[in-house]
């Protein structure tokens, strides 16, 4: 039985917002793990055992810094009533319960509806009235601010991020593509990772970004009858090369600590090599729209094509359509899907007809999956996305045994992944940094944005947001499926100059930073904050009424009266613990309270502060802290 | 001191865009700088531009084989068998035809062809070849040492370039010369730890990037400025507050200086080291580079609009206040990506070569306008080069490919390397797949080694700043790597650095 030592801690700073008195149970590497004074003695048992955390207000926050995209100071305190454990059953049983395409379909209808009434003699439907693809934007961010399943919107943009496909492709301007993709991640976040390649395969999302929809067996046949010019075709490599270097297994053998393998001189050991990727390649053929009538066929491609799964075609009968006029005899009829065996990572999949192709597919994601690989590339990418950049090999070695069995012997359950990985002693322990100086994460841009959103509780009255997020887009560069390249919008082994490459240490995100985008972050910062800007609401179709309603400001009133130079202190205290997890250390609390002091303040008879002064106190607090290295960097 | 503490601290002290200005004015004064953008009789100024093509440019079908001799040069008869579908054209004449190019040889590799011609969307670029101003290299690829023989590829009896065919390895490969490790310098951050103490000034990075981060520009003691493509003093650093909050001079200058302390402060962990340093570092850099640019003169070469000539424009306004800045060693970084054309490559090639042509000659023109054409040298990387043969629609990943040189001091008009013959069959010992993918006959060492005697290094640094060199050459007078480069007003550099070779 072990012995408890009980710590009573003094919130000084947080007395007049939220009175209660709480003890910390302090054991080693648990330090900070707190529990409140209603709680019953077998919570305070559990935390230490580490099998139940009652948090306190940082380690509630820091928690949901990493199962969210960035909390609000209610949902920080209910946390640390509700506790983690129960907090993550709770999300995990909630369904995706907001559909992104619905959401595009609806607005998209909204907009017929409204051009309709403007001009009942225009002929308008879904089809013929354009969408741009910031509808996608507008409903992602809607999602975000009404749904509950937090954890599962965290963990799809992780997945996003890995399984990327990106609009800067041939649907550049399709909302239902993106929407599409997305409600299939939202889908498979807490689902079985063999699911989730499968249905990224199938998705005409990832198809025509990798460029496999249509692809086609090898084909050096005769032109035709007339032409014998033989033809020189070879299936596309590119889908094969990236769902095993991005998707699945990486370029190198990994131990299941992710470190990589080594040959008797050293070496790392590539996991394939270019005859691997010929062959992969050969499996994906044979792939088109779900309507289309032939393999090759891209007529009536619409919006909603990119939101059918894909439809397999053995054989390429596309002259049966494009030569209709043409004695059959002289229809070139060849195989779509490879035939033969096709052998890759030392496995070989068996010849079939090419009418049983797609079982080809799953013999090939059947190998991929049960690659050794996969569980510690997946464990480190997730790690890397909700964490920490450099999880220790123990880390991951432990979340990839619960990739490869989940404790009742299911390979790749991602639920039993990530609740792995929030619950890890590595990610719980606030004070891992001691012994890892490279602990923490810099906040991507996109997530400063949504830290921000939240952690200053926008709302407004009808619950409809309408943010196209593409002013917010040039300025950070960031937003959902909006990636450069099938390489994100960093790489997970980006290692940026400096201390983080002498110490051999990786710093993904910081891939994105540089003078000008810092500069850019800051002027964004600027916009949002004092220029109190920051949702970018668009009409929908030409003389839509103004809803002012859907573009809401910042409301930080009720801070007011943490303007009074006795009470900044008080006011910074709670944003670094909302935005920063009150992570920003004391010399920097100052620099910023005398800032804040250094700005004019006057007061009424009553001892009110005025408002106008005081609102800019308060936002140039919140501009500083989201400045400060101690809220850049996630630790 | 760091310069913007230097700046803070001259004259009176008092802070002021006034302050500011003048202090940055007697800078000047102290430099020695008179006026200003055209280039001095003499002056010892020389900028190279990296414009990377990042996806892996198509680029056999950039610099085409035009010969149509049946048992003599038939290049384009063997293109055309070879590219099938994805040939750009069925007749020789449709492309532009480069005057005499005098495709020699290169290291036992015969050039395959003797009469080339440019994409039929490149007259400019043909322009500058017929010119003298622009050179090709061909069959240039990422290497560790030659190779030779398809055998000693396929049996790795030669060292192979880490992660081949794979865009993010070679990529990086391409900008650190290192193919053999993950975590190389870049060759323009290594060329600016050599060379970086030739600059008076270094408030402003040597290497400015129009692309953020990349690999190129960093060095052990250098890393990229990052500027946007609209270059306006206006645009630099941290927007002013509202006017109508009253004491906006006063709250900027308290903003800033809090952004200073915060970001000054020192800092145990690694990331928040890491982030604060980039953040210093550019804190310093916007005031300077805000004030020089208010100096940028009217620059009448007409640029196209598009995103290359918008940054290669930038590159010029940069230059033409390079003495402002108190630099004499500039490094830029471009990059026009999209090339990965796995699918719809003929049209693709016609939506983006024509841009890349278009930019590249108002760039070169601009040069000329400043006065600096022979002290600038424009070069083109990308990932690889793509399968010759076909995947129905574009193709796939290679190795060796073609690329450009630029620039005044260019031994322009010529084909360098070694053309490879358009044949997959056993004959080739340049081919390894039954695709077309070809074994590099140059290295990118070897163009990086020309560069950089022309741009100042020393013959005894290039072992820091290309470790593999010595695999491919070694320096002696007036036997220069490849030959691209005319070094009648570039003597080579006799100052060395006691950086030492790397080794990887």
């Amino acid at each position: 039985m072990k012995t408890l030592i009980i710590f009573t801690l003094v919130l000084c700073c947080f007395q007049s917002t939220f009175s209660q008195n709480t003890q910390t149970f302090g054991k080693g590497n648990i330090k900070g793990v707190t529990v409140n004074a209603s709680s019953n003695a077998s919570k305070g048992i559990k935390t230490l055992m580490s099998t139940g955390y009652i948090p306190n207000p940082k380690a509630s926050s820091r928690f949901l810094s990493q199962a969210t995209l960035g909390p609000k100071l209610s949902e920080i305190l209910s946390l640390q009533n509700q506790g983690i454990e129960p907090w993550l059953d709770e999300q995990f049983a909630m369904n995706p319960n907001f559909n992104l395409q619905n959401y595009v379909q609806n607005m998209h209808q909204s907009m017929v509806d409204s051009l309709k009434l403007q001009n009942p003699a225009g002929n308008y439907t879904l089809n013929n009235v354009f969408i741009d693809d910031w509808a996608f934007d507008v409903a992602w961010f809607q999602a975000n601010m009404v749904s509950m399943d937090k954890l599962r919107w965290r963990v799809s943009l992780a997945l996003s991020q890995i399984f990327v496909t990106s609009r800067i492709s041939a649907f550049d301007n399709n909302p239902y593509a993106l929407a599409s993709y997305y409600d299939m991640l939202n889908k498979n976040a807490f689902g079985n990772y063999r699911s989730l390649i499968d249905s990224v395969t199938y998705h005409p999302a990832m198809a025509v970004y990798l460029t496999y929809l249509n692809n086609h067996a090898t084909d050096t046949l005769a032109i035709s009858t007339t032409n014998q010019t033989k033809k020189k075709v070879f299936p596309d490599e590119n889908y094969a090369r990236e769902i095993m270097q991005l998707f699945s297994i990486g370029l190198f053998e990994l131990n299941n600590n992710g470190t990589e393998k080594k040959d008797i001189s050293g070496k790392s050991i590539p996991t394939y090599d270019n005859d691997d990727i010929g062959n992969l390649a050969k499996v994906f053929t044979g792939l088109s729209w779900s309507h289309s009538r032939y393999l090759g066929d891209n007529n009536n491609v619409n919006d909603w094509s990119y939101t059918k799964r894909l439809k397999f075609f053995p054989v390429d009968s596309s002259e049966k359509y494009t030569r209709w006029w043409a004695n059959p005899n002289t229809w070139r009829i060849v195989n779509g899907h490879e035939p033969g065996p096709k052998t890759f990572l030392n496995q070989t999949i068996v010849a079939r007809p090419v009418a049983d192709g797609q079982l080809d597919i799953r013999d090939a994601l059947d190998i991929i999956f049960n690659h050794p690989n996969v569980g510690p590339f997946m464990a480190k990418r997730l790690i890397q996305h909700l964490v920490s950049s450099n999880p220790s090999s123990e880390f991951i070695d432990r979340i990839a045994s619960v990739f490869n069995n989940n404790g009742i012997g299911v390979r790749g359950d991602l639920k039993a992944v990530v609740r792995a990985i929030l619950l890890d002693p590595e990610a719980r322990d606030c004070c891992a940094e001691k012994e890892n100086t490279a602990y923490g994460h810099l906040r991507e841009p996109f997530l400063r944005y949504m830290n921000l959103i939240n952690g200053m509780g926008l709302t407004n009255q009808s619950g409809i947001y309408r943010n196209v997020m593409v002013d917010l887009y040039d300025r950070i560069e960031q937003k959902p499926l909006y990636s450069p390249s099938v390489f994100n919008f960093y790489q997970p082994g980006y290692v940026p100059g400096g201390p983080l490459q002498a110490a051999g240490k990786v710093g993904p995100e910081f891939q994105m930073l540089n003078s000008l985008s810092f500069s850019n972050y800051m002027n964004a910062l600027h916009k949002w904050i004092i220029s109190n800007d920051p949702i970018e609401y668009w009409s929908i179709f030409n003389n839509e009424f103004y809803k002012s309603d859907q573009e809401p400001k910042f409301n930080i009133t009720a801070d007011y009266v943490l303007a009074k130079d006795n009470r900044i202190k008080e006011f910074l205290d709670k944003y670094n613990l909302i935005l920063a997890q009150g992570r920003i250390k004391a010399e920097n609390m100052s620099i910023i309270q005398n800032v804040l002091l250094s700005m004019p303040i006057t007061f009424d008879i009553n001892g009110v502060p005025d408002p106008t002064l005081a609102d800019r106190r308060l936002r140039m607090g919140i501009f500083l802290i989201m400045i400060a290295p101690d809220y850049l960097i996630n630790k | 001191m760091n310069r913007r503490n230097f700046i803070k601290n001259v004259g009176c002290g008092a802070m002021g865009s006034t302050t500011l200005l003048s202090s940055l004015t007697s800078l000047g004064a102290l430099n020695g700088l008179t006026n200003f953008n055209k280039n001095a009789p003499g002056e010892d100024y020389k900028a190279i531009v990296c414009i990377l093509f990042s996806g892996g440019i198509d680029s056999f079908n950039m610099l085409m084989p035009t010969g149509t001799t049946v048992n003599g040069d038939n290049g384009f008869s063997e293109y055309l068998a070879l590219r099938t579908d994805l040939a750009v054209a069925q007749t020789p004449s449709s492309f532009l035809a480069l005057n005499n190019p005098q495709c020699s040889s290169f290291r036992g590799q015969n050039c395959a062809y003797s009469a080339f011609g440019v994409h039929p969307q490149m007259s400019g670029i043909r322009d500058l070849f017929n010119d003298g101003k622009l050179a090709f290299m061909s069959n240039i690829g990422t290497l560790i040492e030659p190779i030779l023989t398809p055998n000693e590829y396929q049996n790795s009896l030669k060292k192979i370039p880490l992660g081949i065919y794979s865009h993010s390895d070679q990529i990086m490969q391409w900008q650190t010369s290192v193919p053999q490790s993950r975590d190389a310098l870049g060759v323009g951050g290594r060329m600016a730890d050599i060379l970086n103490a030739n600059n008076a000034n270094n408030g402003i990075s040597m290497n400015i990037s129009l692309a953020g981060k990349n690999v190129f520009q960093r060095g052990q003691s250098v890393s990229e400025y990052s500027i946007s493509d609209n270059v306006d003093p206006n645009n630099v650093g941290l927007q002013s507050f509202p006017s109508w909050w009253g004491n906006q001079g006063l709250l900027q200058e308290m903003r800033t200086n809090a952004i200073d302390s915060l970001v000054g402060q020192t800092y145990s962990n690694l990331l928040q080291k890491t982030y604060s340093a980039t953040a210093k570092e550019s804190m310093a850099s916007f005031e300077i580079f805000k004030e020089a640019l208010k100096r940028v003169p009217t620059i009448s070469t007409t640029f196209p609009n598009t995103s290359l000539a918008g940054d290669l424009a930038a590159i010029t306004k940069v230059m033409s206040v390079r003495q402002q800045l108190g630099t004499k060693r500039q490094i830029f970084f471009v990059n026009y990506g999209g090339w990965d054309m796995h699918d719809g490559l003929l049209g693709g090639l016609n939506g983006k070569l024509p841009v890349v042509s278009q930019a590249m000659k108002a760039f070169y023109d601009s040069t000329v306008e400043l006065g600096i054409s022979e002290n600038v040298t424009t070069f083109t990387i990308s990932d690889f080069a793509r399968t010759l043969t076909s995947n129905g629609n574009g193709s796939d990943h290679a190795w060796g490919g073609n690329n450009m040189i630029m620039g005044g001091a260019v031994n322009g008009g010529r084909i360098f390397g070694a053309y490879p013959k358009m044949d997959l069959s056993s004959a080739n010992n340049r081919n390894i797949s039954y695709r077309g993918n070809f074994i590099p006959t140059v290295s990118t060492d070897e163009m990086y080694a020309e560069i950089a005697l022309w741009y100042g290094v020393s013959p005894s640094d290039l072992c820091y700043v290309l470790p593999n060199l010595g695999n491919f050459y070694s320096y002696a007078a007036n036997n220069y790597p490849i030959g691209f480069m005319n070094f009648n007003q570039s003597p080579i550099s006799t100052t060395n650095h006691p950086l030492g070779c790397l080794n990887y």
